[in-house]
Parts: C-alpha cells; structure tokens; sequence
C-alpha cells in the first residue's frame, strides 16, 4: 500500500512539475511584453535649396518607443553620426541636429539619419516628427519638409 | 499511521524541493573563492627582529633663523612691478598642524613659532621683485588667459557665443547648442549669422542646472579631487623594445569548442588618437572587432581608460555606416543590449566597472565580418615640476579579491570563464603567448609655449615638431604589444608660474577650469618630525621586481629619516605584520635593524589590503608628529570601495602617501587612496631609479607652500566648484579648480594664502569672452567631477540618493558612470540563427607582473 502511494506521488510530481513549470515560463512571457527593434528613417526635403544644416525633435505620441541608435544620412555631407540632446533624451524623445560647411551638399528629399528604436508593445506607436529648423550654406532658414519612412 | 504520516511528510518535503529548485533558485550562492591561492610565505620568511626601543629625546634645539632673513621669496606682480605683502604675524595652520614639535622645541628641538615672529604685530613689507631671482617669483597671467593652441581654424564653425567648435571642417553638430556634451535647443531657435558663423539664438540653461551645491553636507575629505592628486613621481622605465622572449610575446590562437583547427581572437587592433591643448586631451580611442570563426560569436573586453576620462562619446561603426550610441541607465541599456542579442541585432554595450575598467560587449558579429567601436573621451593632464604626462593605460592589471568577495575583477587564465566568482572576469595570457592584438597611438600636442623636452616612459616613439610648442609623438610599430602603460611626459618652457583659466559657454551657462600653479621655491620652510609608516604589499604579484623596487624605495626613505623622527614599517599579504609594536626613533641602530627586516621580505600570497590599512591607521597617534603613511603597491585588488571606506574611517590625522609601483599598476586606487588620505601619490617603474623618487617625494614633504587658499572671483559668479575647499599648493603642483560661473567681462581672480605666515595674494586678469581661452570639453570635464566627487562619496556614506544623483548628472551631460552605459543596436538588419558564442578577448598579464602568482588556472 505504501509503495503505491509513494509512486503516485513520485508519478505527480513529474507531472506536474513540468507543467507548472511551462506555465510560469508563460506568464513571465505573458507578463513581458513584445519588444521589437526597427528603424526610422528620416527624410528632409529642401526643395532646390542646399541644406547645411537641420534640427528636428521626435518623440511616439502613442505607443512607447526607446531610441537606441542614431545614424548619419545618405548624402556625404550628413553621413556623419549626428548629435542628440541627452537631456532631452530623459523623456524618451529625441532632438537631432547636424551641419555642414562644405561646398556639396544635398538638395531635394534627402535621407539626413535613421533613428533605432526599440518598440515596446504590440501598437505601432505614432510618431511626431517636428522639424525645427534648416539652414543653408549662408545660415538663412529655408522652407523644408520633414518626412519618416518606417523600416522592418 | 505514524510511519505513513512520517513517508508523506518526507515525500511532501522533497516535492516542495523539487518545486523550490524548479522555480526559482537561479539566485547563485556566492562564491567565495579567491583569486590567488599562493601560500603566503612572505610572514614566514620574516626575520623579524623587534628593534629595542630607547627613546632618546634630543635636546638639541634647531631653531631655525630662516624665515626672518629670507621671508619674501615669491611675490605677487603688480602693475609697478611692487608687491605688498601683508604679513599677520599669527601662527599658520600649518605650522600649528605640522609642526607640532614648536610648542615643545625643548624635546624635539624643531622650528618654534616665536623663533620666527613676533605675535601680535602686523608688518607691511614693501619689496621691489626686480631684486628678486626669476624662480622666486610668483608670476600670474597678464591680459588674455592662455589656452595655448586653441585658435579657431579658418574652416571652423562656432555655434552659439563660446559654444560649439568645429575646426575640423567635418560635419555633425547640435543647432545652437554644442559638440560634444550635446545639449540642443527644445525650442525653434532660427540660425543667424554672425561674422560668418552660424549662431543660434539659445537660452541659458535652466536654473536647476544651475543650482547651488550648497545644501549638501560636505565632508572635508571630498575636498581632494583627480587633478589635485600631488604626484610626486612619475615612472622613468627605459623605453625597450618588447623582445620575443617577453611575456606578451609570441603567436595566440584559439581553439573553440566544435572547431577543429585553431584560430585568432576577434579584438585584431586599438587605435589611439590623442590631441592634446593646453592641459586638456581630447581621446579618440577605436576598438578594431572581427570574428575570424565560422558563426557567430559576441566579443567581450575589459579594459582600462585613465580614472578621470570624461567618456561622452560611442560609436559602433558597421562598414561605412557610423551608429552613434545613447547613453542609458546602465541596467536599461544592459536590458535594450540582452534583446537586442537574443533576436539577432549588431548591438554594442559600453558599462563601467570601475572608474578606471570598462567592459565593450559587441553581439552578433557575423563569420569574416568587422565592427569597429569608437570612444571619445576628454581629460586633464597631470603637471608635475613643468612636466605635463599624457597616460593611456593599455591593460588591466591581474586583481586580487578577498575571499568571499564577488563584486570585484576576476584574473583567470584563457577558457576559465567564471572561475573566479567574480561580477568581471580578465582572461590573461600565458607568458610566451600573444593574443595578436596591437595598439597604435598617435598625440598631437599644441603646449601653446615651446616644448623643451620629450619623455616616453615604457615605450618607444617618434616624435616630430611641427612648430616648437607643436609635437606628434607616435608609439612605434615595434612596441605594439598593449600590456604597458603609456606614459607620455613633456616639459614646457618657462619657470615662472602662470595660472590659467579655461571657460565653456553654452546654453546650461558657463563652465571654467582654472588652474593653479604653485610658486617653485619655497625652500626656506622647514618640516615638522614625522612619524613615518611604510607599509608593503608583499602579495604574489608584487614577487619579482615590484617588490625588489619597494625594497630599495623604503630603505632610501629609512636612511633619510631626521633624529627626530619616528617609524614603523608594516608588511601585508594574507595578513599583516609590523618591526615593532610602535613606532620606534629614527636612531641609526633602528633603522639599520628595519633595512634588514625590509630586506627579508618577500612576495607571495594574496593582497589582503585591509589588514595593511587596519596595521597603518589604528593604533594612537603621536600628536607632537605629523604621521605620514606610505603604501608600496601595485594596487592590484578588487575591493578597491571596501579599502577607500577603510581609509576614510580610519584616517584620523594621519595622511597617506601612496607609491604605486610597477608597469600598469592600478592608478585609480592609488589616487584615490592619496586624495582621501590628503596626501599624494608617486609612481616606480620597474626600472626607475627608487632612490630618486623617494628624494623627490622628501623634497615635496619638506617645504609646504600656500595654504589657507581662498579665492575672489570678481565678476565671476561662481557655483558648484570642485573640489569644494581648496587645497594647498606645493612646490611644482598645481590645483585644477572646475566649477560653473555667470557673467561675460573682464574681471581680475584674487587668489589669497599663507606662506609660512605671510599672506599673499595672487592677482589673475581674465577675460571671459576670449574665445581663444575656450575649450568644449570643460562642460564635460566639470560634470565628470562631479560625478567622481558624488561616488568618492558614496563609498563612505549610505545617503541612497547618491546614486540617483549620479545617474541624472551623468544622463544630463551623455556620460559614462558606474549607473549609466552607451548602447548602440544595428535595427536595420537581423542576422540570422542565434547570437552564437561569447568570445572574452585575452590580454597579456603586465609587463614584470607574474602569471603564476597572480591568474587563477
């Protein structure tokens, strides 16, 4: 009689064990939410201005996004890395400036940098991008549009 | 029944075991292994002889005339090139702490006071300095404030008044706001010119920024901050070309699991650019990764960068493609780097372990592909007798950690990962094998005044002036081998004192450095009896030549002891001993029986500090001497916070002198002991002469310089200064002085102290719109002082908001601290399969220290 019992108890055991186990992986994975990694690429458009320098803020307006990298722009002249405010940074949104004083630089819709994020959460988060200012080579404000494009 | 209920019992105990273990325990039991295991035999080899104590107190009075004949030695230049030196004829601090033997010169026949003046006069001494020598006078700067070499170039942009330079042409930049410590506008501010230069209209910073230090409760301790350090020696090793025979040397290769044949490690080359302006360096240092293996792997390196860098750059560079990393919390951005490995991501993580040790992470580095990561860091130079030293340190030295112990730095031999028990783990190199890693290191120097001499300690250079204040020093291709510190020392023109004041604006306001230099000749003071403690690591990284140069450095300090003196000296390895159970007098009979105790002592074992600071600091002090404590170490431990609370603990009256000895000793440590310690601190290369150092460092003892030094700032509005009280200047040490002010005129610094028991006062013209005395490093100079002066402190006092303190400096600024790391992650592109293997790149143990006492195997 005591043997049978000692075995049920060792057979549950391994049963459910395993199961509880499982179960708690999955309220852990449960209680994580997703978290994923995407760029954002960000696009200035000076028209048939040459853009020498720029400043634009973003920040998600919904859903919660952690910057994880800063990259320079397609165009040699903003190739460069740029700078961020990390001050700013504390809130989870992202001032960027860069410049230029050479003699070529871009016109037209120009890719200026990518922002890395990691996106928390199921909700593509929406983004406020605000463009500051641009500037040509004589440091005179000139009209542009800001403009993102997301990657995968 | 019972028997059933007793099986149940047993059952019921063993499945909640089971579940215990099955659900939670990860938590690891600490590890209380320690890192060296030698049997201390350095106690057993010890003759020690009891010196048989006979005080003998002389009763010979020097009574010292000095003063009275030969007082006005350096003298403050005035438009008339007439000084007045007001002298109040009251007992100095000085001479009241150091001196302690004057209020019983019959018993230890030292300088009284009233041998010197004459109490309760004031005496107005009008003296023409162009009766004086060059070298006594105490020249202060005359119109603009010189920070030699920083003209802006014709290409440069300066944005915002004082603010962001660019004079390399490149691009980059905050809009109105400032490289480097990167603050940008959060409001639209529209650029306009001014002469030519793009400028933005930015507003000052916020007045929490700005705000006052002035609540906190300061100790005096913290007054002793990085640049303060009075280093009375520098290490003079002989530049020698690494020869194969030399640990270090030789071909490494890996063999990893699963791999058949064996293959290089994937740290291939760290280039070092240093740029040198005045007395600041601008570093940029680019860790050269590559994954020779067929999967992935990620790359893990600790390595050391000087204890005071002001770290506000990092850049993980993929090809052409530069990702310019954030700075986050430390465990937000470890969090950010873990998911970003797991799902595939090229990320890169900078964390620091100590001030003085970092840990670069790269993941996901794909077969055949590099990823390069680039540091840039600002920091002050040291300046010693006209000598400023420029240090790159290039590996960590092998770290003891005592039993129980688990947040210190592990030493392990290659493929013993986690043997050590440690939070941070080195993987050394045998001697013979090399891990084919090199460094290069190139310094641009603009001294601003000629450069008159040149000294590489530890390597070999080329050196090429373009100008005579403008050098390039290059290490060459033949002394690649990073497993010694880089020493780079240049003397600079002149022997007149000239004080420099160095500013920042931008829109937090404006930041200064203002450096002090000290008078050179203050002979004619002489010091106070002493009791003097040598205390010697006698651990087994000290066996060899570490521990045959503190030999020589303590029996040269023996043999130039006063009659009047006191010591002790005290071993330490495992434990601690001591020559006699107090300090005995400076007799000859003495002090030949300690030289031969000294001589009896040998290196093994472990570096049980602990024991040799409780040995120096608890026993009662003789209040009619001026106890001066000096360590001989390589400082080669892991529970530097444990040691640095000791000493603050334990202080008392005492100061300590520390003395770091060998080629890549652990100079945050050292430092640190001798800012808490109030006192100073020297470096032996293994093959300096100790002799001379233990000279130098008597010189600096002997001869105290101004003290009680206040200042007035004129114009200035001066807040948050470091250090918070301001130290005395000795002969050949300056005081760097960093802080925040307002205003934008020209204002004259009236520096005020006591020399001897003269009061004079130090007259600085400065003019806080010179742009050529500006420099965009000092807000990040100021804020990593900050920092340290807030982590100095958190090692001896539990205030729980001091780390929180630390971390919003730290994110404010984009800079590096023990509570906040640079991530950067790669989101445009996953690699495929999982993130493979963690490869720990090796480094070789330092030049003269021992693999076989000092790396767990």
């Amino acid at each position: 009689m005591m043997k049978k019992i000692t075995a049920i108890i060792l057979m549950s055991i391994s049963v459910i064990v395993p199961v509880l186990a499982q179960q708690s992986e999955q309220d852990n994975e449960s209680v994580q939410p997703k978290v994923r990694f995407a760029p954002l690429r960000i696009y200035l458009d000076s028209g048939n201005k040459s853009l020498a320098a720029y400043q634009f803020e973003l920040k998600a307006a919904a859903g919660q996004i952690k910057i994880v990298g800063v990259e320079g722009g397609q165009h040699k002249a903003f190739k460069e890395a740029p700078y961020y405010d990390p001050a700013a940074l504390a809130n989870d949104r992202i001032i960027i400036a860069a410049f230029n004083t050479g003699r070529e630089l871009p016109t037209g819709r120009t890719r200026i940098a990518t922002i890395h994020l990691q996106i928390i959460g199921e909700a593509e988060p929406d983004y406020e991008l605000k463009l500051t200012v641009a500037a040509d080579a004589d440091a005179k404000e000139i009209p542009a549009e800001i403009t993102f494009e997301k990657g995968e | 029944m019972k028997k059933k209920i007793l099986i149940a019992s047993i059952l019921l105990a063993i499945t909640a075991i089971v579940l215990i273990g099955y659900f939670g325990c990860s938590q690891q039991e600490g590890d209380t292994v320690s890192s060296r295991t030698a049997v201390d035999e350095s106690s057993k080899e010890e003759d020690v002889t009891f010196a048989e104590v006979t005080d003998k107190p002389d009763s010979e009075i020097q009574v010292s005339q000095e003063l009275k004949t030969t007082l006005p030695l350096q003298q403050t230049v005035t438009a008339k090139d007439e000084v007045h030196l007001r002298t109040k004829l009251e007992p100095t601090k000085e001479l009241e702490e150091a001196a302690p033997a004057a209020t019983k010169p019959e018993k230890y026949g030292m300088l009284r006071h009233e041998d010197i003046t004459d109490s309760g006069y004031e005496q107005e001494i009008l003296v023409d300095l162009k009766s004086k020598s060059e070298e006594s006078r105490l020249h202060t700067v005359t119109g603009p404030v010189p920070m030699p070499g920083k003209k802006p170039e014709s290409r440069s942009v300066s944005m915002g008044r004082n603010g962001v330079v660019y004079n390399d042409g490149r691009t980059g930049g905050m809009m109105g706001g400032y490289r480097g410590s990167g603050i940008a506008p959060t409001t639209r501010q529209p650029l306009r010119r001014v002469r030519g230069r793009i400028v933005s209209a930015g507003k000052p910073l916020s007045e929490e920024a700005q705000r006052s230090e002035s609540g906190r409760i300061y100790s005096g301790l913290l007054s002793v901050t990085e640049d303060e350090i009075w280093v009375i020696a520098r290490a003079e090793t002989q530049a020698v070309p690494a020869g194969e025979d030399s640990p270090g040397c030789g071909a490494m290769l890996a063999k990893l699991p699963k791999e058949d044949k064996e293959i290089p490690l994937p740290l291939k080359h760290t280039d070092v650019k240093g740029q040198i302006s005045g007395y600041i360096a601008t570093v940029n240092v680019t860790q050269q990764f590559h994954n020779p293996y067929e999967e992935k792997i990620e790359a893990v390196y600790v390595f050391p960068l000087p204890q005071n860098a002001a770290i506000n750059e990092f850049i993980m560079v993929i090809g052409e493609r530069r990702i310019r990393g954030i700075i986050r919390e430390r465990k937000e951005a470890e969090e950010i780097y873990r998911e970003a490995r797991r799902q595939g991501y090229v990320a890169s993580l900078l964390t620091q372990e100590r001030p003085n040790i970092f840990t670069q992470k790269v993941a996901n580095i794909e077969p055949g592909k590099n990823i390069d990561v680039n540091i840039k860091y600002f920091n002050t130079l040291a300046y010693v007798d006209g000598w400023y030293e420029f240090v790159f340190p290039m590996v960590v030295g092998p770290r003891f950690n005592p039993s129980g112990y688990s947040d210190g730095v592990g030493a392990v031999a290659l493929g013993k990962n986690g043997i050590s028990g440690q939070k941070t783990e080195v993987q050394y190199l045998k001697p013979g094998e090399r891990s084919g890693h090199d460094i290069a290191v190139t310094v641009d120097v603009d001294a601003g005044v000629k450069i008159e001499e040149v000294k590489c300690t530890n390597h070999v250079i080329s050196k090429t002036f373009a100008a005579p204040e403008k050098l390039t020093v290059k290490l060459s291709s033949l002394d690649s081998i990073p497993n010694k510190d880089f020493v780079l020392r240049y003397k600079v023109a002149g022997k007149t004192v000239k004080s420099a004041l160095v500013t920042h604006h931008d829109k937090r306001g404006g930041f200064f450095t203002l450096m002090l230099y000290p008078p050179e000749s203050l002979s004619y003071l002489k010091r106070a009896p002493m009791e003097m403690i040598f205390v010697l690591d006698c651990s087994g990284s000290m066996n060899g030549k570490p521990i045959a140069k503190s030999k020589q450095a303590v029996t040269r300090a023996l043999r130039k002891l006063q009659p009047k003196d006191t010591f002790q000296v005290i071993r330490f390895s495992n434990n601690a001993s001591q020559f006699g159970p107090d300090p005995v007098p400076a007799t000859p009979d003495n002090i030949h029986k300690a030289i031969r105790y000294v001589g009896n002592l040998r290196g093994s074992g472990g570096t049980m500090m602990i024991e040799g600071i409780k040995a120096a600091l608890d026993f009662k002090h003789d209040p009619h001497r001026f106890r001066l404590v000096s360590f001989m170490t390589d400082g080669y431990i892991g529970n530097e916070i444990e040691i640095l609370a000791a000493i603050h603990q334990r202080l008392g009256a005492s100061r300590i002198f520390s003395f770091g000895v060998g080629s890549s000793v652990n100079r945050y440590l050292l430092d640190r002991m001798a800012k808490l310690g109030k006192g100073a601190v020297a470096y032996i290369g293994l093959d300096d002469s100790a002799g001379g150092v233990v000279d130098l460092f008597y010189e600096r003892i002997s001869h105290p310089a101004l003290t009680d030094v206040t200042i007035d700032w004129g114009n200035m509005q001066v807040t948050d200064m470091y250090p918070y009280h301001i130290r005395d200047l000795f002969v050949g040490r300056p005081v760097i002085l960093t802080g925040r002010f307002k205003g934008n005129s020209k204002t004259t610094i009236h520096v005020t102290g006591k020399v001897g028991d003269l009061t004079q006062e130090i007259a600085i013209p400065v003019n806080l719109d010179d742009s050529a005395a500006a420099h965009q490093g000092i807000a990040c100079v100021w804020a990593r002082k900050k920092i340290e002066t807030l982590a100095n402190q958190a090692t001896y006092d539990n205030n729980p908001d001091l780390p929180e303190e630390i971390k919003q400096v730290a994110l404010e600024y984009g800079l590096m601290s023990a509570y906040t790391a640079f991530i950067a992650v790669d989101s445009s592109r996953k690699t495929t399969g999982d993130h493979g293997i963690t490869v720990a790149v090796p480094v070789p143990v330092p030049d003269g220290v021992r693999y076989e006492t000092t790396v767990q195997n």
